[in-house]
């Protein structure tokens, strides 16, 4: 079938890609381009088969030369943006955040810039109530397969049925810590706030936003993750308070320091978890006995997008399983779809730090909307961050 | 129409001041009555600002105590570091240098200025971080120093940062001595010692006060420094109120302390000038 | 004495060295020397955002620094011409334009700016006879008037000291020769002056080509150089950066090499 639609097109596809790369030059004019490409009638025969080629489909639409996606650290794979320029003409610029809190803080004040950003599973719920995020066109990601999602990870990128976000992939929050230079084994959040203040005395990371840092905190005191209640609060700050003057740093992209071992342990997402473990053996990473957090980023494009067309189109690029699966074994994320789990090498499928035991995940939570928007979970971070 | 001389004049004198009234009208009074409003407002429910009149924000200033002393303790203290480490380097320049040379080295205490604060900041980082002086510590043996994000780091910071800006000032004040001065004093059989007590370090008094007062000031609004050297920990002022608008999207409780910050600079700024003539004698010292 | 000089030349420079050095590295890092290299020169050369952030950071300084030199100039000359309660009016405007923090600044500006622009553009789209209409937002031209505040009262205090220096007896004999106040200005005044208002001109723009914090909240979607880096800080600093601040370094020193080149030759002419 697709051999047949190959045939109908006028052009080769890379006949079609030289073509294209000159109009990015600018060497010839649209018309020409139009012309030649036939791409009136390909236009056409790609609605009829949607998702049959993926490069051409979003090059009917002009994309212009440049984009900026806002996302967090380490959690690319360079290649990937460099792939997606040389196929597009279209580069890619990477602003890379701590916090959820600081992308809603800098679409709140109005241009980002942004044609794509990563928000997390539970602020989508806010975005889209601000009305900072639009439901997303859904034909212009023919890559994406809601069939072969894993529903768990996947139901807050959609609102009253509407799909405003698709999941990128999901992971956890645990702590990873050196073994060579802590030799104490730790099992717990509450663990890793005593050792923080004893055998790690100036070694220690937490991260520089709320959920998790006030989140594991609770937790190592027996209380719920997503707590926002008044007299649980007061006793995770005055923990956080008592722990703060051991930390090395209050940071969320802790890599370079523990990788300088300038750090010797940290609050940690499975991706950096993965990717730290596979360059330094005795880095371990330790999902909390008591608990912590479970989580789904996801892929979303601002209301104010300077350029929604390379935003789709980037969005239907890492959408394509066979670019999923690079990122996924670059980054070590695990993955929300079944098409990309099936690509990957077993080294990682059967790696427990990206895909952990059912049991290791039951005491995790997701972070819940109303934990973002607490104003005294925001009070309270922003004090222990001044104390 | 004639128009008579003095209106003239005084059309002139308008035309002369009027984009610089504008200008300081949009762009310095109006955002600060914007801040004023804001600081009587609340923070909305998502965060941001919604219209109040309450008086919370600035009942809520002793959240961030820590902060403020931290900046109050620090700023003055890496001042006067920086004058202990300006005062000789600016004394050698105007006065001991060949004159040869003397521009050259001027010139090399200006040239860090050219290149960005932010990247060679960072270059502190890996010098401090254990890949750096640790490093080279641990192969004579000493194991496990800590120096990235301490206040210690924070401080070289910002003498490193702000040297040139207090040298400068005290070389001019220093260079404006008259030569003749000094021999005239070690001709009467002065001591050099008491050369410099008795005829150097009065005379050079207005540019050490213009320069320390120009670092306390700058240094009470600091961010990078402490943002980057500090690991996120040693916090100053201006590090918490970067936070209140960009991690707690606290819109109005920032505005208070924006504007408390505003009303401490100009305190310090008012005290610094009483001093300042004290010592010097005089109301000739330029401070801004 | 010596040593304690050289001492502190090393403190400067030290970090200086180190940038220049990792911009040779052939590694990807910045923090950890591989080999000899001068591919991430070719690298930054060619990358857009790198280059746009730079070509943004000249432009806004450029703009800003030439605004403030003649707002600047004019306002120091408008002073003069003042008296009493105005003039100290003006002289606290200044004062205050240079000690309020950046970081204050750059917030005030921002709320400020977020409030008119959702005031006016509502009413800009009312009024606006075409279809798109034009839409306020942050960008080039809130960061230009956030830098030029300071530069241009800068500006004004050098240039108001200078005036202050200024024999009146050699403006008042320009006057008293029935030269039209135009031409004292352009023939007796200026040239005096002008030393004072390049000084201005210069420190203004190297400001704003360094500033972070104020470019940081106003910036809107644009990128200046210093952004541009506190953002490859977090992202992971890669050689490209040393690269790009070596050739500023030494574009810079160029500058001034010139400049001093200049003066002698003006020098042995006179």
């Amino acid at each position: 079938m697709s051999k047949d639609y190959k045939d109908n097109l006028p052009i080769s596809a890379s006949g079609f890609m030289d073509e294209f790369m000159r109009l990015k030059r600018g060497s010839v004019s649209r018309r020409h381009f139009l012309g030649i490409t036939g791409l009136g009638l390909a236009t056409a025969v790609m609605t009829r088969f949607p998702g049959a080629l993926s490069t051409p489909a979003y090059a009917a639409e002009d994309l212009g030369t440049q984009m900026s996606i806002a996302t967090w650290p380490n959690y690319h794979d360079p290649a990937t943006f460099e792939n997606f320029t040389a196929a597009t003409g279209v580069a890619v610029e990477v602003n890379v955040f701590g916090s959820n809190e600081e992308m809603l803080a800098k679409l709140q004040a109005g241009a980002s810039g942004w044609s794509l950003f990563v928000p997390t599973n539970y602020t989508i719920s806010t975005y889209q109530k601000l009305g900072l995020i639009d439901e997303l066109d859904m034909s212009k990601v023919p890559n994406f397969s809601s069939t072969t999602q894993n529903t768990r990870f996947t139901s807050e990128g959609q609102i009253d049925g509407k799909t405003f976000a698709v999941p990128k992939n999901w992971g956890t929050t645990g702590f990873a810590v050196n073994t060579d230079k802590l030799k104490t084994p730790l099992k717990s959040w509450k663990d890793f706030f005593e050792i923080a203040q004893t055998e790690a005395d100036g070694r220690a990371m937490v991260h520089d936003y709320q959920l998790t840092t006030i989140g594991s905190a609770l937790v190592s005191l027996g209380y719920g993750f997503n707590s926002i209640d008044a007299g649980e609060l007061a006793k995770a700050e005055e923990l956080l308070i008592k722990v703060k003057p051991h930390l090395y740093a209050i940071n969320s992209d802790y890599q370079p320091s523990m990788r300088s071992t300038d750090a010797w342990m940290t609050m940690c997402w499975t991706n950096d978890g993965a990717q730290l473990n596979r360059d330094m053996p005795e880095i371990a990473y330790i999902l909390g006995t008591d608990g912590g957090e479970i989580w789904t980023d996801f892929y979303a494009i601002p209301k104010d997008a300077p350029n929604k067309a390379a935003g789709y189109a980037l969005l239907n690029y890492l959408m394509d399983p066979t670019n999923a699966v690079k990122e996924h074994i670059a980054n070590g994320a695990p993955a929300t779809d079944s098409r990309v789990i099936e690509l990957l090498p077993k080294e990682i499928t059967s790696n427990k730090i990206v895909y952990p035991d059912e049991a290791s995940l039951t005491p995790l939570e997701f972070g819940a909307a109303v934990t973002l928007t607490d104003p005294a979970r925001a009070e309270l971070m922003a004090r222990f961050k001044s104390a | 129409m004639a128009t008579s001389p003095e209106t003239k004049k005084r059309l002139v004198t308008a035309a002369l001041l009027a984009p610089a009234s504008l200008w300081l009208f949009v762009f310095l009074v109006l955002p600060f009555i914007a801040i004023v409003v804001f600081a009587f407002g609340e923070r909305a429910p998502e965060g941001g600002y919604q219209p109040s009149f309450t008086l919370e924000q600035f009942a809520n200033l002793g959240a961030r105590a820590a902060a403020f002393k931290n900046t109050l303790l620090l700023a003055p203290v890496g001042a006067f570091l920086c004058l202990v480490v300006a005062y000789p380097v600016a004394y050698y320049l105007a006065v001991k240098a060949s004159p040869r040379y003397r521009l050259v080295l001027v010139s090399l205490v200006v040239v860090p200025f050219w290149t960005s604060l932010l990247v060679r900041v960072y270059a502190w980082m890996y010098i401090l971080g254990a890949r750096g002086i640790p490093h080279l510590l641990e192969m004579i043996g000493i194991e496990n120093v800590r120096l990235l994000n301490t206040p210690g780091a924070v401080l070289l910071g910002i003498v490193y940062g702000y040297l040139p800006l207090m040298i400068m000032p005290i070389y001019v004040s220093l260079e404006k001595l008259d030569r003749r001065l000094l021999e005239a004093s070690a001709d009467l059989g002065a001591k050099p010692l008491s050369t410099f007590f008795g005829i150097t370090l009065p005379l050079s008094l207005p540019g050490v006060m213009t320069g320390v007062a120009l670092v306390t000031i700058l240094l009470l609004g600091e961010y990078l420094i402490p943002q980057l050297l500090g690991g996120g920990k040693v916090f100053f002022i201006g590090n918490a109120l970067v936070d209140l608008f960009l991690q707690s999207r606290n819109w109005p409780f920032g505005s208070a302390i924006a504007v408390t910050l505003v009303v401490v600079v100009v305190f310090i700024l008012l005290i610094a000038m009483r001093i300042a003539w004290r010592f010097a004698g005089t109301r000739q010292v330029d401070l801004v | 004495m010596r040593a304690l000089i050289t001492a502190v030349y090393l403190f400067l420079y030290a970090p200086i060295a180190l940038v220049v050095l990792f911009s040779f590295n052939s590694g990807r890092s910045a923090s950890e020397f591989v080999g000899f290299s001068t591919q991430w020169y070719a690298k930054a050369l060619s990358n857009t955002f790198l280059m746009d952030a730079l070509q943004n950071s000249l432009v806004i300084a450029f703009t800003s620094a030439v605004l403030a030199a003649v707002f600047g100039t004019m306002a120091a000359l408008g002073m003069e011409r003042l008296g009493g309660r105005m003039r100290a009016v003006f002289d606290g405007l200044f004062a205050a334009a240079i000690v309020v923090p950046g970081v204050v600044i750059g917030i005030a500006t921002l709320v400020a700016l977020v409030q008119v622009f959702g005031f006016l553009n509502p009413l800009l789209a009312a009024a606006w006879p075409g279809e798109q209409p034009p839409k306020l937002s942050l960008g080039f031209g809130s960061i230009i008037a956030a830098h030029g505040l300071f530069s241009m009262a800068l500006v004004t205090m050098i240039v108001k000291a200078r005036i202050a220096s200024l024999g009146r007896d050699i403006v008042e004999a320009s006057n008293d020769l029935y030269a039209t106040p135009l031409t004292t200005f352009r023939e007796i005044v200026l040239p005096q002056i002008m030393p004072s208002i390049l000084a201005g001109f210069l420190l203004a723009f190297t400001f704003s080509f360094d500033d972070f914090i104020i470019a940081f909240f106003v910036a809107g979607s644009n990128t200046t150089l210093p952004i541009y880096v506190f953002a490859s800080i977090r992202r992971g600093v890669t050689p490209e950066i040393n690269a790009i601040a070596t050739m500023v370094l030494v574009a810079s020193l160029c500058m001034i090499l010139i400049a001093r080149f200049l003066m002698r030759e003006k020098k042995t002419n006179n």
